[in-house]
């Protein structure tokens, strides 16, 4: 018996003290103190990663992560083709590392033209791997250990996470929903800051204030006379703005997105994030950009040369004419600034007739491709679960997507841990969806209420 | 009291005045008279601003002057790759975003190859992380588990970024020189070394990882299993983790094998290896690279990734997968681009050593890579009379730019403080450039001696 394991102890043991160390001192240290940074504690969940998921798995239809599912435009893609077979070799090379120069060059002109205030390509604007990777430049490059960083709710998830990672605290501000008195169905411009609360949460320490507008989830366009308010405290308190403005031609209802860059001292302080995938329908090619006072934007440019350093520069050239062919046709009907939205805007009608129909109370957004939609008619499918630590609107998508194959997004999951149970009757909805994906939702719904009225 | 005392330790003394100036202005007056503490750089980006490359890309930028600094190919990259690309651009969904982690079919594609040259099992989902280019690599890496109190080991000379990175994760970077082993000539890469008791030295409980950069850039250097088999020796002896930058790695010329420190006894758990499709393919401005390692190191990178950019572009990735499957099925052959690139690039080399030569250069022959250095002091260049501040190998690039119109990077940016002074008198070439750029290096090369300088 002895004989018959030794060997196989001996072994064991061997690689054991291959890989234990000699010296048990430092490593007992060592493993005392977890191998990853303190930078990433409380950040590794992702709300993004189980949703992802479940769609993948149960979804017939699926309005949840904020992507179109019809093509991008043909003259994108037809950018795309021509730099790759017919543009010169150079072009899978590396290019500027704080963007393609016909890129910037492009983007200043076009934001020019929008701030009205002259531009340098080079000092004025940087190109980024998506909005996402310009949110990180901004919070890594302004935002300190100890600063506060004013997060409005509901809020695209990652400022959180971001500002935590830059040893910032995010510090809340909700806006509150003021439903019209008349019965009618509420708008995202019925959810509001409150002015005092909004003051309240500037302090000393505040570094900087995230805007979102249009905003997602809620696809609420700040008002000139909100964007006033904000900015008045901004210049009260010096602070800085982070704008993002990913959805900024996604506007409905011949409403107008104000640039809060464009208010009275606020270009000096605001860095305004912005979005290819957005603009152009294009998610995956992950363009982005900032745009602001070269004071701010060289310490993006520290943070993005020492992180990615270069953005992949065929996708930066297609974008680049992509841009150049809308600066021609800016204003025009044949504009795909002015197409999208009308599309997009019949498409959100669409769903909102659909949810309507169906019992769900949409709020109406101003902007965005989203929609957020309130299920309590729908409670009755889904009983509330006392002491449940989850939501209720996590556990009603979940439920739907399992039974109906119909995926959304719990409004909850928009919220700061802290605040995840103030509303927990709504869930968000992408419409940038082909027509056919809008009618089988609008089936699925209507099967449900067949189903509910008939039991 | 407390409140205003922090304000004091944490923004200055000029704080509480500049407050009170602000306060009492009317905010229609515009602030940008007073932009004080608040529109300054964050600590950890402190003294992180400059970059060599920005200063010698412009400097190069001028089509006039043979490039032979950056290392950015001007060979074409492989058809297939490019034709891979063409192909995806016609296909509506790969426009929108992919799995965050890597697309699906390239981690699939990945997780294939590196089992052939790791020799093990490798999840797509869980061992590997894609990311912009090797560059967010190493950048992930580093803030996903580097942090203040840590030291990290980085061999000089190394790819320029090292330092800023750890410096940015709030580490020290602790730097040990290779050295060159017969008495100041080399004639090639091997014959920088790395002093083992001068290595073994640099850890103590505080290293939290080592740098490996093989084939090394800008030596070409490809360390040996001995030499990597010290290394994992003290990585497993202080519980310190292993990045292994092996961008270069089917770049290895005759006579050498790259060979991967995670897949000796007790390294994988404890390593990251990264890779880069632009090396690789020639395709530097696809700028897709990936981390390769066991999951509880990997998923932290993840955390780091999916909190910086979240997803890498889906047609490059795509067009990459293909091109990968399309190569792995012919590993074995000559004809694998793998194979291909590396004996294009070595009679490549050849030709660049003989040239440099030729005009009383002294190149260090790398056995790996695509760089060259080149020990300039033979030609006894005096630059005295230009800006003292600056080290001799930055004048000479400059000077060569200017009177040569040939250009170089300087060996200085590669070196830590202490020893800046021992490579100053080393440039480096890069030599991935096509047989018309090499054509006119060799006449400014062949001239050289003709001309007073």
């Amino acid at each position: 018996m002895l004989r018959r394991t030794a060997p196989f102890l001996r072994h064991f043991l061997l690689e054991r003290n291959s890989s234990a160390g000699h010296s048990s001192c430092s490593r007992e240290a060592k493993m005392s103190r977890p191998v990853q940074a303190r930078r990433l504690e409380g950040i590794d969940k992702n709300i993004w990663v189980e949703f992802v998921k479940l769609a993948t798995t149960y979804s017939k239809v699926n309005l949840g992560q904020g992507f179109p599912d019809f093509p991008a435009p043909d003259f994108l893609t037809e950018a795309l083709m021509r730099v790759v077979s017919g543009g010169s070799h150079m072009l899978h090379q590396y290019t500027r590392a704080f963007g393609h120069p016909p890129l910037v060059k492009a983007l200043a002109q076009l934001f020019e033209k929008l701030l009205g205030r002259d531009l340098d390509p080079m000092t004025n604007v940087m190109v980024t791997v998506g909005a996402y990777q310009a949110l990180f430049c901004c919070f890594q490059a302004l935002v300190d250990e100890g600063d506060e960083v004013i997060i409005i709710e509901p809020f695209f998830d990652c400022y959180e996470p971001m500002v935590k990672m830059a040893g910032g605290t995010p510090v809340f501000v909700p806006l509150r929903p003021n439903p019209p008195k008349d019965g009618k169905l509420m708008s995202s411009a019925d959810w509001q800051l409150d002015p005092t609360e909004l003051a309240s949460k500037f302090s000393e320490r505040t570094k900087a204030i995230v805007l979102n507008s249009p905003n997602n989830p809620l696809g609420k366009v700040f008002s000139r006379e909100e964007l006033g308010l904000i900015a008045e405290l901004c210049v009260k308190h010096d602070v800085l703005c982070i704008s993002d403005e990913v959805y900024e031609w996604l506007v409905y209802d011949g409403k107008q997105h104000i640039r809060i860059a464009s208010l009275q001292g606020m270009w000096d302080r605001t860095v305004i994030v912005g979005s290819a995938g957005k603009t152009f329908s294009a998610t995956g090619w992950k363009v982005g950009w900032v745009v602001g006072p070269d004071r701010l934007l060289q310490h993006l440019r520290t943070v993005h040369q020492n992180s990615v350093y270069h953005c992949a520069t065929i996708a930066q050239e297609a974008v680049a004419q992509g841009f150049q062919r809308e600066l021609t046709l800016y204003g025009k009907p044949e504009s795909y600034f002015v197409q999208l939205p009308k599309e997009l805007q019949r498409k959100r009608d669409w769903l909102i007739q659909s949810l309507n129909a169906v019992g769900m109370k949409p709020i109406i957004p101003e902007g965005t491709y989203f929609l957020v939609a309130d299920i309590s008619p729908f409670k009755s499918d889904v009983p509330d679960v006392p002491n449940s630590d989850e939501p209720y609107d996590y556990r009603f998508v979940k439920w739907m997507v399992k039974n109906k194959g119909l995926a959304a997004i719990p409004l909850s999951a928009f919220y700061s841990e802290a605040h995840k149970n103030n509303y927990t009757n709504f869930i968000r909805f992408c419409f940038a969806k082909e027509d056919t994906t809008l009618k089988a939702a609008n089936d699925i719904l209507q099967k449900w209420k067949q189903e509910k009225t008939s039991s | 009291m407390f409140l205003a005392s922090r304000n004091f330790c944490c923004r200055g003394i000029r704080t509480c005045q500049l407050r009170t100036d602000l306060l009492s202005r009317s905010i229609k007056h515009s602030a940008s008279a007073t932009m004080p503490f608040r529109h300054k750089n964050t600590r950890r980006i402190e003294g992180l601003d400059s970059n060599v490359w920005v200063e010698f890309t412009k400097v190069a930028a001028d089509p006039s002057i043979v490039n032979l600094g950056q290392g950015l190919p001007d060979i074409s990259p492989p058809s297939y790759v490019k034709e891979e690309l063409a192909k995806v651009a016609a296909v509506d969904r790969l426009n929108q975003y992919t799995r965050g982690f890597g697309h699906p079919s390239l981690v699939k594609a990945l997780s294939q190859v590196y089992e052939r040259t790791c020799g093990r099992k490798i999840d797509p989902l869980t061992d590997i992380l894609v990311t912009v280019g090797a560059y967010g690599s190493l950048f992930s890496t580093i803030q996903g588990l580097i942090e203040e109190g840590d030291e990290v080991i980085i061999i000089e000379p190394f790819y320029d970024c090292y330092e800023p990175m750890v410096k940015m994760a709030g580490a020290k970077p602790v730097f040990i020189p290779l050295r060159c082993k017969n008495d100041g000539i080399s004639a090639s890469s091997a014959d920088w070394v790395l002093d083992p008791a001068e290595l073994a030295n640099k850890f103590n409980s505080k290293t939290k990882a080592i740098i490996l950069n093989t084939p090394h850039n800008p030596t070409g250097k490809v360390f040996t299993r001995e030499e990597l088999q010290v290394i994992a020796d003290l990585c497993i002896k202080h519980d310190t983790l292993c990045i292994s930058d092996e961008v270069y790695e089917w770049l290895v010329y005759k006579g050498n094998k790259h060979i991967k420190i995670a897949t000796l006894p007790g390294m994988w758990e404890r390593t990251i290896t990264i890779g880069s499709a632009g090396k690789t393919y020639s395709v530097t401005g696809w700028k897709l690279g990936w981390s390769i390692g066991p999951e509880h190191l990997i998923k932290h990178l993840q955390v780091v990734h999916q909190n910086t950019l979240y997803t890498c572009p889906t047609p490059l990735q795509e067009a990459l997968a293909q091109a990968f499957w399309i190569d792995y099925k012919r590993m074995d052959n000559p004809d694998c681009y793998f194979h291909s690139l590396s004996r294009e690039l070595e009679s490549k080399r050849d030709r660049m050593a003989q040239l440099l030569k030729g005009a009383g250069l002294k190149p260090v022959i790398p056995d790996g890579g695509y760089f060259m250095i080149v020990d300039v002091s033979t030609l006894n260049v005096d630059l005295s009379g230009v800006d003292e501040k600056q080290p001799y190998d930055y004048k000479f690039v400059k000077w060569m730019i200017a009177s040569k119109k040939l250009s170089a990077i300087p060996l200085s940016p590669f070196c830590g403080p202490e020893t800046k002074k021992q490579f100053e008198k080393y440039i480096r070439f890069c030599f991935i450039k096509k047989d018309s750029t090499l054509d006119a290096a060799e006449v400014i090369l062949k001239n050289w001696n003709k001309q007073t300088g």
